[in-house]
C-alpha cells in the first residue's frame, strides 16, 4: 500500500493517537526519514520515545524518526513576522494584549495558519521522499481543523486567503499527499465517534484516504467452552475470564462494522504491559510493518 | 447506598473539570443522581452529552431549558429531584443579547452582524461564558439546591474559568480603542497588519469587529457584573471543585499540569474523580483439580496480563495522589465496561464511585 505524505492521526480522547502515531511514524521511518509532529503540545509522543520534549526546534528520536512539535500560537507569529517584517514591531504586536484578542475574534485563522503548515509539510515531504505524521486532536477538534479551509473560502469571497483556502482543500483532498487515520479503542463509543468522522470526512471534507486503527484487540485466549467451563469451575476469576470475552468481542464487533462502513481497517495487539514506553512502541511498529505489507 | 463520599450537603454547587475523553459528562450526572437519590433537588447542566447520557435521562437535546428527569423506579429520599438542561451557547447567547441590550434596534444589529454569527458558536469563550450566565440564573432559582457543572472539555484548566474574562477584554473599551483609533504603538501596529490582512485577504473583517465591538457598547458593564458574580460564586466556599480524569498513564502529566495551574490560579481542588478504573485483582489462580491443565494455563496467562495493566494503573493512581493538595480527596469510579444507557446504568455507576485506597488497588 502506497502510504499518503502526511498522516494526520486523530481519534477520541485516551484512544491512543499518541501511542499509534509514534509507532506509525517509526514503522515508516524503516523506508524514508519520518517527522513526527505533534499537535498535542503535551509532549507525550516524546515520553513514548524516551527523548525530550522538542520546545522549540526539531529533535532527533531515534533511527530516521525527526520530531516537531506544532502550535497555533507559533504559526500565528510565524505568519506576523512574514507580513510585518520589522522585528521590533511584530514583537510589540505579539505582545500587545489586544492584538491577542482581535486575532482570537477572527474565525480560524490560527487553525488556518496551522493547516497551510501541515500542507506546505506535506509540499517538503514528497520532494524530498519523506513522511509526515502528525500527532493529531481529539476528533471533534480534528474535524473543525480540517474544516477551516472551507470556512475560509466561504468567509473570503476573493483575493490570495480565498486563492489559498481552495488549495488547502485539494490537499486535504489529495489521496498522495494526506490520508487520516482514525484511532478506535475497542470501545463501543468510540466506535460511533469514529463512523461519524469517517463519513464526515467523506461527504464534507472530501478527504480520499481515510482509514482506521483499532488500537487494542486482544488475542483470542478463551474458545467459548473453555470460558464456560473456567467461569463455572473458578468463580474468582470469572470476572476476569468475562473482561477478556468482553474486549474479545467489542473487538470483533468494531472491527465489522467499520468494515461494514468501507473503512480499511489496520489491527494493534493490546499490550498487556505494565507500562508502555519505547519497547512497547517498538512492538506495535513491527506490527504494523506485518498487517500493512500482508 | 453507602453515604455519599464527597459532603455535598455543604455545598450549593459542584464544578466539573478535565480533560476531553474521560467520562466527565457522565460522572457529573452520576454524581448528580447520587445527591438527588439522597434527597436534595438537583439540577444537573451539560454541555455536549453524549447521545446515549441523553437517553439515559430522557433529554431532549433541542431544549435549553431544565428538563425533570424521572425517577422512576429509583429510591428518591426526601425533596430529592432532578432537573438537566443541556447548554446550547448560541441559543443563550441570542437570549442574552435580547434580554440585555437597551433597545429592539441594538439587539438585531448584534444578532445580524457577520462576526457574531461566526463567534457565538466558534470564538472561544462564548460557550463558557454562556455557562457562566445560565449558572446564575439556576443559581438563583430558589427550586435548585444544588447545581452539577459540566463543563466543556479543556486543555488547559483555565479555559473554562477564564473564558468570561477573555470575552469581556475583547468587548472592553481597549479593544474599542485599537479599533477605533490607538493610542499606543503597539496597537496602532497591531490595527495596521490587521488592515493589511484585511485588504490582502478580502474578508474584511476590521469592520466587523469594530461594528461587534460597537453594539456592544453599554451592555459591557452588565456582562462584567455577572461574571464577576459568577468568579466570586466559583471562588467560594459553597463551590465544590472537582477534576476528572482516568488512569491512563498519558494522561497522568496532563491531570498533573492541570491541577497545577488551577493552584496557580488561586483556585483549590477539593477532589480528583479517577474514572474507569478496573476491578481489585483477585489472587493468583492455583491449580485446582477440576480444571484441565491446558485451561489452567489460559487461566494463568489471562491472570498475569490483567495483573499487568492493574500494575499500570497502580502506578498512575500513586502519581495522581502525590500531585493532589493534602487535603483534597481521591475518589475512584469502577470501569462498568460499558457507557450507560439508562438511568439504572448511571445510577449504578453513582452507587459505586467511592473513595480511593490504593492499598486495596
Amino acid at each position: 500500500m502506497a502510504w499518503p505524505r502526511l498522516t494526520f492521526v486523530i481519534g477520541k480522547g485516551g484512544a491512543g493517537k499518541s501511542t499509534v502515531a509514534t509507532a506509525l511514524a517509526t514503522y515508516l521511518a524503516s523506508s524514508r526519514p519520518t517527522v513526527l509532529a505533534d499537535l498535542d503540545q503535551r509532549g507525550s509522543a516524546a515520553r513514548l520515545l524516551g527523548v525530550r520534549t522538542p520546545a522549540e526546534g526539531p529533535a532527533r528520536a531515534g533511527e530516521g524518526v525527526e520530531l516537531r512539535s506544532l502550535s497555533p500560537r507559533r504559526e500565528l507569529e510565524h505568519f506576523i513576522r512574514r507580513i510585518v517584517p520589522v522585528r521590533i514591531i511584530s514583537n510589540r504586536m505579539l505582545g500587545s494584549r489586544t492584538f491577542a484578542y482581535v486575532t482570537a475574534a477572527l474565525p480560524g485563522l490560527q487553525a488556518f495558519l496551522l493547516l497551510s503548515r501541515l500542507s506546505s509539510m506535506a509540499g517538503e515531504a514528497a520532494r524530498e521522499d519523506r513522511y509526515v505524521v502528525v500527532d493529531g486532536l481529539s476528533t471533534g477538534a480534528s474535524l473543525e481543523l480540517l474544516s477551516v479551509a472551507t470556512g475560509v473560502r466561504n468567509l473570503a469571497g476573493g483575493g490570495t486567503l480565498n486563492h489559498l483556502a481552495a488549495e488547502l482543500e485539494s490537499f486535504i483532498s489529495d489521496p498522495n499527499r494526506f490520508g487520516v487515520a482514525i484511532v478506535v479503542p475497542p470501545q463501543e463509543l468510540a466506535l460511533k465517534e469514529a463512523l461519524e468522522a469517517a463519513s464526515t470526512l467523506r461527504a464534507q471534507l472530501k478527504v480520499d484516504r481515510a482509514i482506521a486503527v483499532l488500537n487494542g484487540a486482544p488475542a483470542p485466549l478463551f474458545s467459548a467452552a473453555e470460558a464456560e467451563r473456567a467461569m463455572e469451575a473458578e468463580i474468582e476469576h470469572a470476572g476476569l475470564v468475562r473482561r477478556r470475552l468482553d474486549l474479545d468481542s467489542a473487538a470483533q464487533r468494531i472491527r465489522k462494522e467499520l468494515t461494514a462502513a468501507g473503512l480499511a481497517v489496520i489491527e494493534l495487539p493490546m499490550l498487556f504491559t505494565a507500562a508502555i514506553g519505547s519497547a512497547e512502541v517498538e512492538q506495535l511498529s513491527r506490527s504494523l510493518r506485518k498487517k500493512v505489507e500482508a | 447506598m453507602k453515604r455519599s463520599p464527597i459532603h455535598t450537603t455543604e455545598h450549593r454547587l459542584l464544578l466539573c473539570l478535565g480533560p476531553g475523553g474521560v467520562g466527565k459528562t457522565t460522572t457529573a450526572s452520576a454524581l448528580g443522581l447520587r445527591a438527588a437519590l439522597e434527597g436534595r433537588p438537583v439540577d444537573v447542566m451539560t454541555i455536549d452529552p453524549a447521545p446515549r447520557l441523553l437517553d439515559a435521562l430522557h433529554l431532549d437535546a433541542t431544549v435549553s431549558d431544565p428538563q425533570e428527569v424521572a425517577l422512576d423506579g429509583l429510591s428518591v429520599g426526601g425533596a430529592g429531584r432532578m432537573r438537566a438542561l443541556k447548554l446550547d451557547p448560541k441559543h443563550t447567547f441570542d437570549s442574552v443579547v435580547e434580554r440585555y441590550a437597551p433597545t429592539r434596534a441594538m439587539a438585531d444589529t448584534i444578532l445580524d452582524n457577520r462576526l457574531y454569527n461566526n463567534i457565538s458558536g466558534a470564538l472561544a469563550g462564548v460557550g463558557d461564558y454562556m455557562a457562566m450566565e445560565k449558572l446564575l440564573e439556576l443559581y438563583d432559582d430558589p427550586e435548585t439546591n444544588l447545581i452539577v457543572l459540566d463543563t466543556p472539555p479543556a486543555r488547559e484548566a483555565l479555559d473554562f474559568l477564564g473564558a468570561p474574562e477573555r470575552l469581556l477584554d475583547l468587548l472592553n473599551s481597549r479593544a474599542t480603542t485599537l479599533l477605533g483609533g490607538g493610542l499606543k504603538f503597539s496597537d496602532m501596529a497591531a490595527r495596521a497588519v490587521l488592515s493589511a490582512f484585511d485588504r490582502v485577504t478580502g474578508l474584511h473583517l476590521l469592520g466587523d469587529v469594530q461594528a461587534f465591538v460597537r453594539s456592544f457598547e453599554g451592555m459591557y458593564q452588565g456582562f462584567a457584573e455577572r461574571a464577576a458574580r459568577a468568579k466570586s460564586i466559583l471562588a467560594g466556599p459553597e463551590c465544590l471543585v472537582l477534576v476528572i480524569t482516568t488512569p491512563e498513564e498519558l494522561r497522568v502529566e496532563e491531570t498533573g499540569a492541570f491541577i497545577s495551574s488551577l493552584d496557580q490560579a488561586g483556585i483549590s481542588i477539593d477532589g480528583l474523580v479517577v474514572n474507569r478504573v478496573a476491578p481489585a485483582m483477585p489472587g493468583k489462580p492455583r491449580p485446582a483439580k477440576v480444571t484441565p491443565p491446558a485451561l489452567q494455563k489460559k487461566l494463568l496467562r489471562n491472570w498475569r496480563d490483567f495483573a499487568a495493566l492493574k500494575q499500570r494503573e497502580t502506578a498512575a493512581l500513586r502519581v495522581l495522589r502525590e500531585m493532589l493538595p493534602a487535603d483534597a480527596i481521591m475518589l475512584v469510579a469502577p470501569d462498568v465496561g460499558r457507557e450507560p444507557r439508562s438511568l439504572e446504568d448511571l445510577a449504578e455507576i453513582a452507587g459505586t464511585i467511592d473513595t480511593a485506597d490504593l492499598r486495596k488497588h
